[in-house]
């Protein structure tokens, strides 16, 4: 037997081997794709697309009483609080994108009943239409509201003490948008629009109602609120 | 006598071989003075120093981050939904290990390593253009200072996609399929589309087999004889499964780099009405087309040129096209202009044809130095039909 002839079964052995070899890999990588091994929130988001906002892990940190603008000028305070289902800050809010938007409050100590306020604008939608939001607290319906296309409005809505999730100490406000608004043709529902948020207040019965994010002390350092530069 | 005749052909192929290096060099040396030029005109802050820093936006800045810090974990910082996991790892990985090991910056290293890799898929198409030294300077200029040169000159993928697609065009030029099958490996492992380079080996195989008088009762017992092609189909996703693997095993995720485009706002659709969507984006005001309209135009022209290809029997390079155009266009018209001029089979024969009248080469080559120049200003200016 020639050596070429030997060199060749050699050869063509080792080809056979490789084949074998590459397509263990490749099916074990392919049983791997169709088994990914992630959280639920992860999976919700990413894979089974049954949520638009992603739950993060957002501490909430948060003193009641206290105003949160959500204007570009105070996103320190904000990011504590904004967890998913938000965009940006522009010039004028943070916009709401998706179906729903999650805010965190961390809410330690014993309250009592309280009061969510949000100054809201309703977004120009292409169609005009009206912006209607639905309010949970920790699954706890808040309120409904419905804001007329790109009017600005302060919304008030009472949150139980039952509503609080006492075992982690934190008040988890769903909004959701049944009315979330597609900006441009084919976009995705992670894009949707619905409102823009200007600020945030969870107060007591005794606080001082919110007038909005001028009423954030980091807001007024930084001198922009809705109402234009503050003194 | 034997001696007197072989040596002006040695003569002659090495004075070949100089022009070979010497066409695509001075390009990228025009090039990369006319891009700092553009720069020191139109970038943010320019300085000579910050260059070829301020050329780098839009995905070159997210390449920059993985290339500094790896693939994010889940969550990922900043508490973004959007993973830098649609990236795929070759290119960036390359320049992330020349970074480690050197620490020079990471744009500086970007640049020579994307200037040497259009050298180099330049003249990796010379036998591609048939050896034709005018299509071969036109491409080579197209590459290294045409108006999309930002793109094959600064850190985007798309200069690796094009040096590796010429790379196994080549091999398959040449039948040989094992070196095809490597190419194609690491091909997938560089942009998502590069896996269906193994439809193009595969069905060029076949042709090649018929024409050899091969029929389909004696298919199998040929691959069994000579596995070879089976090898090469089999390893030209292996960089694709690769990423797989390293992403399931980094985060659970195999197919993180597709789950991810949900962030990213790609939701998957009809290619053609994406295109008639973007083809009918009219302007809000003036004659120039909109974005969009740019986009869909560029996706109609590689759409044609595959057509083409179709049109003269290339069946695998033309299938290859329609599913690299198709499969973008099928999540939106983003980046489309890109995705086109990145197309070498797409690219060649527009460059062969533009190279056959020479005063169609003239005109073309200057225009693409001032296309060089002028599309790097509006690159800067944020032309987001070049994002």
């Amino acid at each position: 037997m020639s050596s070429a002839v030997v060199f060749g079964r050699a050869w063509r052995l080792l080809v056979l081997l490789l084949i074998l070899g590459v397509a263990g890999v490749e099916l074990y990588v392919a049983w791997l794709a169709i088994h990914p091994n992630v959280s639920t929130n992860y999976r919700a988001f990413y894979i089974d697309q049954s949520t638009t906002c992603l739950d993060k892990p957002i501490s909430g940190q948060y003193r009641l009483g206290q105003t949160v603008s959500f204007m570009p000028d105070n996103q320190a305070g904000a990011r504590r609080l904004r967890v998913c289902g938000w965009d940006g800050p522009a010039g004028d809010g943070t916009h709401s994108v998706g179906t729903t938007s999650l805010l965190r409050f961390a809410v330690t100590e014993p309250t009592g009943d309280l009061t969510l306020a949000m100054l809201v604008t309703a977004i120009s939608a292409p169609d005009r239409r009206d912006q209607h939001i639905v309010v949970t607290g920790n699954g706890v319906t808040l309120g409904e509201a419905t804001i007329p296309d790109s009017t600005q409005q302060m919304l008030e809505f009472r949150v139980p003490e039952s509503a609080i999730d006492r075992a982690h100490g934190r008040l988890d406000v769903t909004i959701a948008y049944p009315t979330a608004t597609e900006m441009t043709p084919r976009d995705s529902d992670t894009h949707y629009r619905s409102i823009k948020l200007m600020s945030v207040q969870l107060r007591r019965p005794e606080d001082v109602p919110s007038q909005g994010p001028q009423d954030d002390p980091v807001a007024l350092r930084h001198g922009h609120g809705p109402d234009g530069p503050n003194a | 006598m034997l001696a007197e005749t072989a040596a002006p052909a040695i003569d002659r192929r090495v004075a070949f071989d100089f022009r070979l290096l010497a066409i695509p060099s001075g390009f990228a040396v025009l090039g990369y003075v006319l891009r700092l030029f553009a720069y020191l005109q139109a970038g943010w802050q320019p300085s000579v120093w910050a260059y070829p820093d301020g050329l780098c936006r839009w995905d070159c800045q997210w390449y920059v981050i993985l290339a500094k810090t790896g693939y994010d974990p889940f969550p990922v910082p900043g508490m973004l939904d959007a993973g830098n996991w649609a990236f795929f790892p070759l290119f960036p990985a390359i320049i992330g290990g020349l970074h480690a090991l050197t620490a020079w910056p990471v744009m500086n290293i970007a640049t020579a390593v994307s200037i040497l890799f259009s050298i180099g898929a330049a003249m990796v198409a010379y036998p591609l253009l048939d050896k034709n030294l005018r299509a071969f300077t036109l491409y080579s200029a197209f590459l290294l200072c045409g108006p999309f040169s930002i793109y094959f000159t600064s850190f985007f993928t798309e200069v690796l996609f094009v040096l590796l697609t010429n790379c196994v065009l080549l091999a398959l030029k040449r039948s040989n399929y094992l070196a095809a099958g490597f190419g194609a490996a690491l091909l997938s492992a560089t942009r998502i589309v590069g896996v269906f380079i193994v439809i193009a080996i595969g069905l060029q195989w076949l042709l090649d087999y018929r024409r050899r008088g091969g029929n389909w009762r004696g298919l199998l017992p040929e691959l069994w004889q000579r596995p070879e092609i089976v090898l090469a189909i089999l390893l030209s996703p292996l960089g694709c499964f690769a990423y797989m693997a390293y992403l399931y095993h980094y985060m659970g995720d195999a197919l993180a780099f597709q789950h991810v485009q949900r962030a990213w706002g790609r939701v998957p659709g009809n290619p053609f009405e994406y295109l008639w969507i973007g083809l009918t984006d009219w302007p809000q005001s003036g004659f120039l087309p909109s974005t969009n309209q740019w986009l869909g135009l560029s996706a109609v022209v590689g759409l044609a040129v595959s057509a083409v290809l179709l049109f003269q029997r290339k069946y695998p390079i033309a299938i290859f096209c329609l599913i690299c155009l198709v499969v973008p266009l099928s999540a939106g018209m983003a980046s489309m202009l890109r995705f086109v001029v990145a197309l070498s089979p797409v690219v060649l024969p527009v460059i062969a044809l533009l190279a056959r009248w020479r005063p169609v080469f003239v005109v073309t080559l200057v225009a693409f130095v001032a296309g060089d120049y002028f599309f790097t200003v509006g690159w800067l200016a944020e032309w987001l039909s070049l994002v």
